[in-house]
Protein backbone atom coordinates (compact mmCIF):
# COMPACT_ATOMS: atom_id res chain seq x y z
CA UNK A 1 0.00 0.00 0.00
CA UNK A 2 1.49 3.17 -0.96
CA UNK A 3 2.02 5.46 2.11
CA UNK A 4 -0.55 8.43 2.09
CA UNK A 5 0.61 11.97 2.64
CA UNK A 6 -0.65 13.11 5.76
CA UNK A 7 -1.55 16.84 5.24
CA UNK A 8 -1.43 18.66 9.14
CA UNK A 9 -4.25 20.30 7.57
CA UNK A 10 -6.73 16.85 7.65
CA UNK A 11 -4.95 16.19 11.15
CA UNK A 12 -5.78 20.02 12.69
CA UNK A 13 -9.61 19.69 10.74
CA UNK A 14 -10.05 16.00 12.75
CA UNK A 15 -8.81 17.37 16.08
CA UNK A 16 -10.83 20.64 15.88
CA UNK A 17 -13.90 18.62 15.60
CA UNK A 18 -12.82 16.06 18.04
CA UNK A 19 -12.69 19.35 20.36
CA UNK A 20 -16.16 19.70 19.44
CA UNK A 21 -17.25 16.30 19.90
CA UNK A 22 -17.92 16.00 16.34
CA UNK A 23 -17.31 13.61 13.31
CA UNK A 24 -16.02 14.57 9.47
CA UNK A 25 -19.16 13.45 8.33
CA UNK A 26 -21.21 14.00 10.92
CA UNK A 27 -21.63 11.25 13.31
CA UNK A 28 -21.24 10.55 16.94
CA UNK A 29 -18.48 9.24 18.77
CA UNK A 30 -19.22 5.65 19.04
CA UNK A 31 -21.63 5.41 15.76
CA UNK A 32 -21.58 3.56 13.10
CA UNK A 33 -21.86 3.84 9.57
CA UNK A 34 -25.29 2.49 7.52
CA UNK A 35 -24.76 -1.21 7.49
CA UNK A 36 -25.74 -3.84 4.81
CA UNK A 37 -25.17 -7.35 4.96
CA UNK A 38 -26.17 -9.54 2.14
CA UNK A 39 -25.85 -13.28 2.46
CA UNK A 40 -24.62 -15.90 0.24
CA UNK A 41 -24.14 -13.34 -3.44
CA UNK A 42 -21.71 -15.94 -4.62
CA UNK A 43 -22.89 -19.16 -5.88
CA UNK A 44 -19.74 -20.62 -6.57
CA UNK A 45 -18.59 -20.17 -2.97
CA UNK A 46 -19.58 -22.96 -0.48
CA UNK A 47 -20.96 -19.72 2.09
CA UNK A 48 -20.74 -16.39 1.00
CA UNK A 49 -21.62 -12.51 2.20
CA UNK A 50 -21.62 -8.86 1.14
CA UNK A 51 -20.78 -6.32 3.68
CA UNK A 52 -21.16 -2.77 2.97
CA UNK A 53 -20.34 0.08 6.31
CA UNK A 54 -20.88 3.19 4.28
CA UNK A 55 -18.35 3.39 0.75
CA UNK A 56 -16.75 0.52 2.65
CA UNK A 57 -17.38 -3.08 0.62
CA UNK A 58 -16.19 -6.10 1.00
CA UNK A 59 -16.49 -9.96 0.04
CA UNK A 60 -16.10 -13.01 1.85
CA UNK A 61 -15.92 -16.25 0.12
CA UNK A 62 -15.39 -19.56 1.65
CA UNK A 63 -14.22 -22.67 0.07
CA UNK A 64 -13.33 -26.80 1.15
CA UNK A 65 -10.47 -28.22 0.94
CA UNK A 66 -9.46 -31.93 2.01
CA UNK A 67 -6.60 -32.36 3.83
CA UNK A 68 -4.25 -34.87 5.79
CA UNK A 69 -4.37 -33.47 9.44
CA UNK A 70 -1.22 -32.79 11.00
CA UNK A 71 0.32 -35.91 13.01
CA UNK A 72 0.16 -34.05 16.23
CA UNK A 73 -3.66 -33.35 15.43
CA UNK A 74 -4.88 -36.76 13.91
CA UNK A 75 -8.44 -35.83 14.86
CA UNK A 76 -8.68 -32.24 13.39
CA UNK A 77 -9.95 -29.89 10.30
CA UNK A 78 -8.12 -26.63 9.87
CA UNK A 79 -8.95 -23.04 9.22
CA UNK A 80 -7.31 -20.76 7.19
CA UNK A 81 -8.00 -17.17 6.99
CA UNK A 82 -6.51 -14.53 3.98
CA UNK A 83 -7.32 -10.82 3.27
CA UNK A 84 -6.68 -10.02 -0.05
CA UNK A 85 -6.52 -6.03 -0.58
CA UNK A 86 -6.09 -5.64 -4.75
CA UNK A 87 -5.67 -2.16 -6.60
CA UNK A 88 -9.66 -2.94 -7.63
CA UNK A 89 -10.69 -1.01 -3.88
CA UNK A 90 -9.02 1.81 -3.92
CA UNK A 91 -6.44 4.53 -5.74
CA UNK A 92 -3.87 4.04 -2.98
CA UNK A 93 -3.50 0.32 -3.65
CA UNK A 94 -0.77 -1.08 -5.84
CA UNK A 95 -0.28 -4.41 -6.98
CA UNK A 96 2.29 -6.93 -6.09
CA UNK A 97 2.86 -9.64 -2.89
CA UNK A 98 0.71 -9.28 0.22
CA UNK A 99 1.45 -6.09 1.90
CA UNK A 100 1.94 -6.25 5.61
CA UNK A 101 -1.57 -4.38 6.32
CA UNK A 102 -3.28 -7.07 4.35
CA UNK A 103 -1.51 -9.83 6.24
CA UNK A 104 -2.12 -8.36 9.46
CA UNK A 105 -6.11 -8.37 9.00
CA UNK A 106 -6.21 -11.45 7.44
CA UNK A 107 -4.68 -12.76 10.73
CA UNK A 108 -6.54 -10.46 13.08
CA UNK A 109 -9.87 -11.86 11.44
CA UNK A 110 -8.40 -15.64 11.96
CA UNK A 111 -7.66 -14.93 15.44
CA UNK A 112 -11.11 -13.53 16.64
CA UNK A 113 -12.68 -16.79 14.99
CA UNK A 114 -10.65 -19.86 15.80
CA UNK A 115 -10.24 -18.30 19.13
CA UNK A 116 -14.11 -18.11 20.05
CA UNK A 117 -14.22 -21.51 19.38
CA UNK A 118 -16.98 -21.28 16.87
CA UNK A 119 -15.99 -23.62 14.50
CA UNK A 120 -15.29 -26.80 15.79
CA UNK A 121 -12.19 -28.09 14.37
CA UNK A 122 -13.03 -31.88 15.55
CA UNK A 123 -16.38 -32.12 13.69
CA UNK A 124 -13.83 -31.32 10.49
CA UNK A 125 -12.22 -35.11 10.89
CA UNK A 126 -13.61 -37.11 8.19
CA UNK A 127 -10.89 -40.36 8.79
CA UNK A 128 -8.32 -39.87 11.75
CA UNK A 129 -5.26 -39.15 10.80
CA UNK A 130 -6.18 -39.41 6.64
CA UNK A 131 -9.01 -36.80 5.80
CA UNK A 132 -10.10 -33.58 7.70
CA UNK A 133 -11.98 -30.50 6.15
CA UNK A 134 -9.70 -27.32 5.71
CA UNK A 135 -12.03 -23.99 5.94
CA UNK A 136 -10.58 -21.55 4.15
CA UNK A 137 -11.87 -17.96 4.58
CA UNK A 138 -10.69 -15.75 1.80
CA UNK A 139 -11.46 -11.80 2.20
CA UNK A 140 -11.81 -9.62 -0.77
CA UNK A 141 -12.28 -6.07 -0.82
CA UNK A 142 -13.85 -4.35 -3.66
CA UNK A 143 -14.06 -0.82 -2.25
CA UNK A 144 -11.66 0.26 1.17
CA UNK A 145 -13.22 3.49 2.71
CA UNK A 146 -11.81 2.46 5.74
CA UNK A 147 -12.33 0.33 8.56
CA UNK A 148 -11.69 -2.90 6.57
CA UNK A 149 -11.03 -4.89 9.67
CA UNK A 150 -15.02 -4.88 10.85
CA UNK A 151 -16.15 -5.64 7.47
CA UNK A 152 -14.03 -8.65 6.94
CA UNK A 153 -14.72 -9.76 10.41
CA UNK A 154 -18.32 -9.53 10.15
CA UNK A 155 -18.66 -11.02 6.51
CA UNK A 156 -16.81 -14.05 7.57
CA UNK A 157 -18.89 -14.93 10.49
CA UNK A 158 -21.81 -14.12 7.95
CA UNK A 159 -20.50 -16.38 5.54
CA UNK A 160 -19.14 -19.25 7.56
CA UNK A 161 -22.85 -19.67 9.56
CA UNK A 162 -24.41 -19.54 5.92
CA UNK A 163 -21.77 -22.21 4.49
CA UNK A 164 -22.43 -25.38 3.03
CA UNK A 165 -20.05 -28.26 3.28
CA UNK A 166 -19.48 -29.81 -0.33
CA UNK A 167 -19.21 -33.62 0.83
CA UNK A 168 -20.81 -34.57 -2.17
CA UNK A 169 -18.34 -33.32 -4.62
CA UNK A 170 -15.61 -34.58 -2.27
CA UNK A 171 -17.26 -38.24 -2.52
CA UNK A 172 -16.96 -38.00 1.76
CA UNK A 173 -20.96 -38.19 2.09
CA UNK A 174 -23.77 -35.65 1.55
CA UNK A 175 -23.42 -31.84 1.99
CA UNK A 176 -24.62 -30.35 5.48
CA UNK A 177 -24.17 -27.09 6.86
CA UNK A 178 -20.89 -26.13 8.55
CA UNK A 179 -22.20 -26.35 12.37
CA UNK A 180 -21.21 -22.69 13.74
CA UNK A 181 -22.15 -22.76 17.24
CA UNK A 182 -21.25 -19.14 18.61
CA UNK A 183 -20.63 -15.94 17.05
CA UNK A 184 -17.34 -13.53 17.29
CA UNK A 185 -17.49 -10.25 15.92
CA UNK A 186 -14.96 -7.42 15.67
CA UNK A 187 -15.19 -4.04 16.66
CA UNK A 188 -12.58 -1.49 15.67
CA UNK A 189 -11.73 1.63 17.37
CA UNK A 190 -9.24 4.01 15.54
CA UNK A 191 -7.54 7.36 17.96
CA UNK A 192 -8.78 10.78 15.74
CA UNK A 193 -8.05 14.08 16.73
CA UNK A 194 -6.81 12.63 20.24
CA UNK A 195 -10.15 10.51 21.15
CA UNK A 196 -11.11 7.11 20.19
CA UNK A 197 -13.76 6.31 17.71
CA UNK A 198 -15.35 3.17 16.34
CA UNK A 199 -15.67 2.58 12.37
CA UNK A 200 -13.37 5.21 11.00
CA UNK A 201 -13.61 5.94 7.51
CA UNK A 202 -10.72 6.07 5.85
CA UNK A 203 -10.33 10.05 5.91
CA UNK A 204 -9.84 9.40 9.69
CA UNK A 205 -7.84 6.57 9.01
CA UNK A 206 -5.70 8.95 7.14
CA UNK A 207 -5.36 11.47 9.51
CA UNK A 208 -5.78 9.70 12.69
CA UNK A 209 -3.38 7.41 14.92
CA UNK A 210 -3.28 3.97 16.42
CA UNK A 211 -6.14 1.33 16.27
CA UNK A 212 -7.69 -0.93 18.52
CA UNK A 213 -9.72 -4.21 17.31
CA UNK A 214 -11.94 -6.32 19.41
CA UNK A 215 -13.38 -8.94 19.43
CA UNK A 216 -16.09 -10.50 21.52
CA UNK A 217 -18.05 -13.76 21.52
CA UNK A 218 -21.05 -15.05 23.34
CA UNK A 219 -21.71 -13.86 26.69
CA UNK A 220 -18.93 -10.72 26.32
CA UNK A 221 -15.73 -13.59 26.31
CA UNK A 222 -12.52 -11.49 24.87
CA UNK A 223 -11.24 -13.09 22.05
CA UNK A 224 -8.83 -11.05 20.10
CA UNK A 225 -7.04 -8.00 20.76
CA UNK A 226 -4.88 -6.29 18.68
CA UNK A 227 -3.05 -2.76 18.85
CA UNK A 228 -1.90 -1.10 15.17
CA UNK A 229 -0.03 1.66 14.07
CA UNK A 230 2.23 4.08 16.34
CA UNK A 231 0.86 5.35 19.44
CA UNK A 232 0.30 5.56 23.35
CA UNK A 233 -3.03 4.72 24.59
CA UNK A 234 -4.42 4.85 28.49
CA UNK A 235 -6.04 2.26 30.75
CA UNK A 236 -8.92 4.53 31.02
CA UNK A 237 -9.20 5.05 27.07
CA UNK A 238 -8.98 1.47 26.84
CA UNK A 239 -11.68 0.53 29.68
CA UNK A 240 -13.98 3.08 27.39
CA UNK A 241 -13.77 1.41 24.36
CA UNK A 242 -13.97 -2.21 25.97
CA UNK A 243 -17.31 -0.50 27.34
CA UNK A 244 -18.82 0.65 24.10
CA UNK A 245 -17.38 -2.55 22.05
CA UNK A 246 -19.52 -4.76 24.45
CA UNK A 247 -22.33 -2.56 23.75
CA UNK A 248 -22.02 -2.88 20.06
CA UNK A 249 -21.29 -6.74 19.51
CA UNK A 250 -24.39 -7.60 20.87
CA UNK A 251 -26.48 -5.20 19.00
CA UNK A 252 -24.54 -6.54 16.04
CA UNK A 253 -25.02 -10.50 16.93
CA UNK A 254 -28.61 -9.60 17.12
CA UNK A 255 -28.69 -8.02 13.20
CA UNK A 256 -27.17 -11.23 12.18
CA UNK A 257 -28.84 -13.83 14.25
CA UNK A 258 -31.88 -12.04 12.09
CA UNK A 259 -31.02 -12.21 8.77
CA UNK B 1 -33.24 -18.62 -11.47
CA UNK B 2 -29.42 -19.05 -11.78
CA UNK B 3 -29.57 -21.10 -8.58
CA UNK B 4 -32.11 -23.73 -10.45
CA UNK B 5 -30.66 -23.39 -13.45
CA UNK B 6 -27.03 -24.23 -11.82
CA UNK B 7 -28.42 -27.18 -9.61
CA UNK B 8 -29.79 -28.35 -12.78
CA UNK B 9 -26.22 -28.68 -14.56
CA UNK B 10 -24.34 -30.11 -11.39
CA UNK B 11 -26.93 -33.16 -11.00
CA UNK B 12 -26.66 -33.22 -15.24
CA UNK B 13 -22.61 -33.31 -15.02
CA UNK B 14 -21.68 -35.15 -12.04
CA UNK B 15 -24.73 -38.10 -12.45
CA UNK B 16 -24.80 -38.35 -16.40
CA UNK B 17 -21.97 -36.25 -17.79
CA UNK B 18 -18.76 -37.98 -16.11
CA UNK B 19 -20.20 -41.39 -16.87
CA UNK B 20 -20.91 -40.43 -20.11
CA UNK B 21 -17.13 -39.62 -20.64
CA UNK B 22 -16.05 -42.74 -18.78
CA UNK B 23 -17.93 -44.95 -21.20
CA UNK B 24 -17.29 -43.07 -24.35
CA UNK B 25 -13.90 -42.24 -23.99
CA UNK B 26 -13.62 -38.45 -23.60
CA UNK B 27 -14.01 -35.50 -24.39
CA UNK B 28 -16.65 -34.16 -26.55
CA UNK B 29 -18.93 -36.87 -26.59
CA UNK B 30 -21.07 -35.60 -24.14
CA UNK B 31 -24.48 -34.86 -25.51
CA UNK B 32 -25.14 -31.69 -24.26
CA UNK B 33 -27.96 -30.51 -27.15
CA UNK B 34 -31.43 -32.34 -27.17
CA UNK B 35 -33.95 -33.17 -30.31
CA UNK B 36 -35.27 -30.10 -30.24
CA UNK B 37 -31.85 -27.89 -30.61
CA UNK B 38 -32.50 -26.96 -26.86
CA UNK B 39 -29.02 -26.44 -24.67
CA UNK B 40 -28.45 -27.91 -21.15
CA UNK B 41 -30.10 -24.45 -20.04
CA UNK B 42 -32.37 -24.25 -22.08
CA UNK B 43 -31.26 -21.74 -24.50
CA UNK B 44 -31.57 -22.18 -28.02
CA UNK B 45 -28.47 -22.01 -29.95
CA UNK B 46 -28.05 -18.07 -30.76
CA UNK B 47 -29.78 -16.85 -27.30
CA UNK B 48 -27.38 -15.10 -25.19
CA UNK B 49 -27.17 -15.94 -21.24
CA UNK B 50 -29.18 -13.54 -19.27
CA UNK B 51 -27.18 -10.34 -18.52
CA UNK B 52 -27.53 -7.55 -16.02
CA UNK B 53 -25.31 -4.76 -15.63
CA UNK B 54 -24.66 -1.83 -13.40
CA UNK B 55 -22.90 1.42 -13.33
CA UNK B 56 -21.14 2.94 -10.14
CA UNK B 57 -21.16 0.05 -7.94
CA UNK B 58 -17.59 1.35 -6.05
CA UNK B 59 -17.79 4.46 -4.69
CA UNK B 60 -14.07 5.07 -3.92
CA UNK B 61 -13.27 4.73 -7.41
CA UNK B 62 -13.94 7.15 -10.41
CA UNK B 63 -15.29 4.73 -12.85
CA UNK B 64 -17.30 1.22 -11.82
CA UNK B 65 -19.49 -1.53 -13.26
CA UNK B 66 -20.39 -4.53 -12.20
CA UNK B 67 -21.83 -7.19 -14.80
CA UNK B 68 -23.75 -10.48 -13.72
CA UNK B 69 -24.27 -12.93 -16.97
CA UNK B 70 -25.24 -15.96 -16.39
CA UNK B 71 -23.63 -17.11 -13.19
CA UNK B 72 -20.64 -15.05 -13.67
CA UNK B 73 -20.13 -12.25 -12.03
CA UNK B 74 -17.41 -9.36 -12.27
CA UNK B 75 -16.46 -5.94 -11.31
CA UNK B 76 -14.36 -3.80 -13.12
CA UNK B 77 -13.16 -0.54 -11.55
CA UNK B 78 -11.38 2.91 -12.92
CA UNK B 79 -8.64 5.16 -11.25
CA UNK B 80 -7.36 7.86 -13.19
CA UNK B 81 -6.01 9.48 -15.31
CA UNK B 82 -3.42 9.91 -12.32
CA UNK B 83 0.19 10.04 -12.32
CA UNK B 84 2.00 7.53 -14.45
CA UNK B 85 3.97 5.81 -11.53
CA UNK B 86 6.53 4.23 -11.68
CA UNK B 87 7.69 7.39 -13.80
CA UNK B 88 9.67 4.62 -16.45
CA UNK B 89 6.55 4.24 -17.73
CA UNK B 90 5.43 7.50 -18.37
CA UNK B 91 5.29 8.12 -21.92
CA UNK B 92 5.49 12.01 -23.25
CA UNK B 93 2.91 11.80 -25.77
CA UNK B 94 0.31 9.49 -24.53
CA UNK B 95 -1.38 7.70 -21.26
CA UNK B 96 -0.66 4.52 -20.56
CA UNK B 97 -2.90 1.76 -19.18
CA UNK B 98 -2.84 -0.61 -16.79
CA UNK B 99 -5.02 -3.51 -17.28
CA UNK B 100 -5.34 -6.31 -14.30
CA UNK B 101 -8.12 -9.10 -15.14
CA UNK B 102 -8.12 -11.41 -12.14
CA UNK B 103 -10.01 -14.17 -10.10
CA UNK B 104 -10.70 -14.02 -6.71
CA UNK B 105 -10.06 -17.20 -4.80
CA UNK B 106 -13.58 -18.26 -4.29
CA UNK B 107 -14.71 -17.24 -7.97
CA UNK B 108 -14.15 -20.88 -9.11
CA UNK B 109 -15.71 -24.42 -8.09
CA UNK B 110 -12.23 -25.50 -6.66
CA UNK B 111 -10.49 -22.90 -4.57
CA UNK B 112 -8.07 -20.71 -6.92
CA UNK B 113 -4.78 -19.44 -5.04
CA UNK B 114 -4.34 -15.79 -5.15
CA UNK B 115 -1.95 -14.07 -7.31
CA UNK B 116 -1.12 -13.84 -10.79
CA UNK B 117 -0.58 -16.80 -12.98
CA UNK B 118 -0.17 -16.93 -16.93
CA UNK B 119 -3.50 -17.61 -18.02
CA UNK B 120 -4.33 -14.15 -16.09
CA UNK B 121 -1.61 -12.60 -17.30
CA UNK B 122 -2.04 -13.04 -20.71
CA UNK B 123 -6.11 -11.83 -20.69
CA UNK B 124 -4.52 -8.79 -18.77
CA UNK B 125 -2.77 -8.09 -21.63
CA UNK B 126 -5.04 -8.89 -24.54
CA UNK B 127 -8.07 -7.29 -22.79
CA UNK B 128 -5.15 -4.06 -22.39
CA UNK B 129 -5.01 -4.29 -26.16
CA UNK B 130 -8.23 -4.39 -26.85
CA UNK B 131 -9.21 -1.45 -24.60
CA UNK B 132 -5.97 0.54 -25.95
CA UNK B 133 -7.62 0.34 -29.36
CA UNK B 134 -10.68 2.82 -28.18
CA UNK B 135 -9.98 4.89 -24.90
CA UNK B 136 -8.24 8.36 -26.33
CA UNK B 137 -5.00 7.97 -24.58
CA UNK B 138 -3.23 11.39 -26.31
CA UNK B 139 -5.51 13.44 -24.56
CA UNK B 140 -3.65 12.93 -21.53
CA UNK B 141 -0.08 12.79 -22.09
CA UNK B 142 2.17 11.46 -19.16
CA UNK B 143 -0.57 10.20 -17.03
CA UNK B 144 -1.79 6.75 -16.35
CA UNK B 145 -5.44 4.83 -16.34
CA UNK B 146 -5.76 1.70 -14.50
CA UNK B 147 -8.31 -0.83 -15.32
CA UNK B 148 -9.06 -2.96 -12.88
CA UNK B 149 -11.49 -6.37 -13.71
CA UNK B 150 -12.04 -8.67 -10.23
CA UNK B 151 -14.06 -12.47 -11.14
CA UNK B 152 -16.31 -12.88 -8.01
CA UNK B 153 -17.63 -16.27 -9.70
CA UNK B 154 -16.83 -17.56 -12.43
CA UNK B 155 -19.29 -19.63 -15.05
CA UNK B 156 -17.47 -19.47 -18.71
CA UNK B 157 -16.60 -16.61 -20.70
CA UNK B 158 -14.82 -14.59 -17.58
CA UNK B 159 -12.54 -12.28 -20.13
CA UNK B 160 -15.81 -11.28 -22.27
CA UNK B 161 -17.10 -10.61 -19.25
CA UNK B 162 -14.13 -8.76 -17.92
CA UNK B 163 -13.73 -6.89 -21.10
CA UNK B 164 -17.49 -5.57 -21.09
CA UNK B 165 -17.48 -4.16 -17.78
CA UNK B 166 -14.37 -2.81 -18.38
CA UNK B 167 -15.65 -0.31 -21.02
CA UNK B 168 -18.33 0.29 -18.68
CA UNK B 169 -16.36 1.36 -16.02
CA UNK B 170 -14.16 3.50 -18.37
CA UNK B 171 -17.55 5.32 -19.71
CA UNK B 172 -18.67 5.64 -16.14
CA UNK B 173 -15.29 7.07 -15.33
CA UNK B 174 -15.85 9.67 -18.38
CA UNK B 175 -12.60 8.58 -20.18
CA UNK B 176 -12.92 9.81 -23.65
CA UNK B 177 -13.66 6.05 -26.02
CA UNK B 178 -14.36 6.16 -29.65
CA UNK B 179 -16.61 3.08 -28.85
CA UNK B 180 -17.51 0.47 -25.85
CA UNK B 181 -15.71 -3.27 -26.31
CA UNK B 182 -18.54 -5.74 -26.48
CA UNK B 183 -17.10 -8.59 -26.04
CA UNK B 184 -18.91 -12.64 -26.67
CA UNK B 185 -17.86 -15.53 -27.26
CA UNK B 186 -19.59 -18.37 -29.55
CA UNK B 187 -18.54 -21.50 -30.15
CA UNK B 188 -19.47 -25.30 -31.00
CA UNK B 189 -21.06 -28.43 -29.04
CA UNK B 190 -21.97 -31.32 -30.31
CA UNK B 191 -21.21 -30.41 -34.45
CA UNK B 192 -23.63 -27.38 -33.08
CA UNK B 193 -22.78 -23.86 -33.55
CA UNK B 194 -24.21 -21.92 -29.93
CA UNK B 195 -23.57 -18.55 -28.92
CA UNK B 196 -22.36 -17.61 -25.54
CA UNK B 197 -21.05 -20.80 -24.08
CA UNK B 198 -21.96 -21.24 -20.69
CA UNK B 199 -19.56 -23.62 -18.41
CA UNK B 200 -20.31 -27.25 -19.34
CA UNK B 201 -20.59 -26.41 -22.63
CA UNK B 202 -16.47 -24.57 -22.55
CA UNK B 203 -16.00 -27.58 -20.68
CA UNK B 204 -16.74 -30.08 -23.23
CA UNK B 205 -17.43 -28.37 -26.74
CA UNK B 206 -15.36 -28.74 -29.83
CA UNK B 207 -14.72 -24.88 -30.62
CA UNK B 208 -14.27 -21.54 -28.44
CA UNK B 209 -14.18 -18.13 -30.18
CA UNK B 210 -14.16 -14.92 -27.91
CA UNK B 211 -14.37 -11.65 -30.23
CA UNK B 212 -14.48 -8.32 -29.12
CA UNK B 213 -17.13 -5.76 -31.25
CA UNK B 214 -17.07 -2.29 -31.27
CA UNK B 215 -20.79 -2.03 -32.10
CA UNK B 216 -21.05 1.40 -33.50
CA UNK B 217 -18.60 0.23 -36.67
CA UNK B 218 -18.72 -3.20 -36.24
CA UNK B 219 -14.47 -3.16 -35.68
CA UNK B 220 -12.73 -5.91 -34.20
CA UNK B 221 -10.63 -4.54 -31.46
CA UNK B 222 -10.26 -8.60 -29.98
CA UNK B 223 -10.21 -11.56 -30.81
CA UNK B 224 -9.22 -15.30 -30.21
CA UNK B 225 -9.74 -19.14 -31.36
CA UNK B 226 -9.13 -22.30 -30.01
CA UNK B 227 -10.81 -25.67 -31.47
CA UNK B 228 -12.30 -27.14 -34.44
CA UNK B 229 -14.52 -25.33 -36.58
CA UNK B 230 -15.54 -25.72 -40.47
CA UNK B 231 -15.34 -22.57 -42.61
CA UNK B 232 -19.25 -22.08 -42.48
CA UNK B 233 -19.25 -22.97 -38.63
CA UNK B 234 -16.31 -20.18 -38.25
CA UNK B 235 -19.05 -18.06 -39.77
CA UNK B 236 -21.86 -18.90 -37.95
CA UNK B 237 -19.73 -18.39 -35.16
CA UNK B 238 -18.79 -14.89 -35.74
CA UNK B 239 -22.36 -13.59 -37.12
CA UNK B 240 -23.77 -15.39 -33.56
CA UNK B 241 -21.06 -12.99 -31.75
CA UNK B 242 -21.68 -9.68 -34.08
CA UNK B 243 -25.24 -9.91 -33.11
CA UNK B 244 -24.88 -10.69 -30.09
CA UNK B 245 -22.67 -7.38 -29.53
CA UNK B 246 -25.42 -5.53 -30.50
CA UNK B 247 -27.41 -6.54 -27.94
CA UNK B 248 -25.42 -6.51 -25.19
CA UNK B 249 -24.54 -3.47 -26.10
CA UNK B 250 -28.26 -2.37 -25.54
CA UNK B 251 -27.63 -3.24 -22.28
CA UNK B 252 -24.51 -1.27 -21.42
CA UNK B 253 -26.12 1.71 -22.73
CA UNK B 254 -29.38 1.29 -20.74
CA UNK B 255 -27.12 0.63 -17.72
CA UNK B 256 -25.49 4.10 -18.11
CA UNK B 257 -28.76 5.67 -18.86
CA UNK B 258 -29.94 4.24 -16.22
CA UNK B 259 -27.57 6.35 -13.84
CA UNK B 260 -27.07 9.20 -15.79
CA UNK B 261 -30.20 9.76 -17.96
CA UNK B 262 -30.94 10.40 -21.41
CA UNK B 263 -29.89 7.76 -23.69
CA UNK B 264 -31.69 7.22 -26.72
Amino acid sequence: MANPLVPGLLRDHLSELADRDERVDGRGQWDGRELTIEVNPLPNAEGSAKVTMGDTIVFVGIKFQIQTPYPDRPNQGGLMTSAELRPVAGRHYEPGPPSPESIEMGRVVDRGIRESGCLDVDALCIIPGEKAWQVIIDCFAISDDGNMFDAFGLAAIVALKNAIVPAERFDVGEDYPLPISLMPIMCSYHKVGGRFVYDASREEEVGGDERIHITLGDDGHVHSLQKGLKGVFTAAEFDEIMTAARQRVSELQEIVNNL
Amino acid sequence: MHRALRGEFRVFLTVENTECVMKMGGYGDVQMIDEDGKRVDGRGPGDLRPIEIEVGVVPVADGSASIRWGANYAIATVYGPMEAHPRKISRQERAVLDVRYNMAPFSTTDRMRPGFNRRSREISKVTSDALESVVQLELYPRSKIRVEIEVLCAEAGTRCVGLTAASVALADAGIPMTDMVVSVASGKINGVVVCDLNKEEDNYGEADLPMGVLPNTGDLVFLQMDGDLSPEEFQQAWDYNVNAAQAVHEIMVAALADRYGGGE
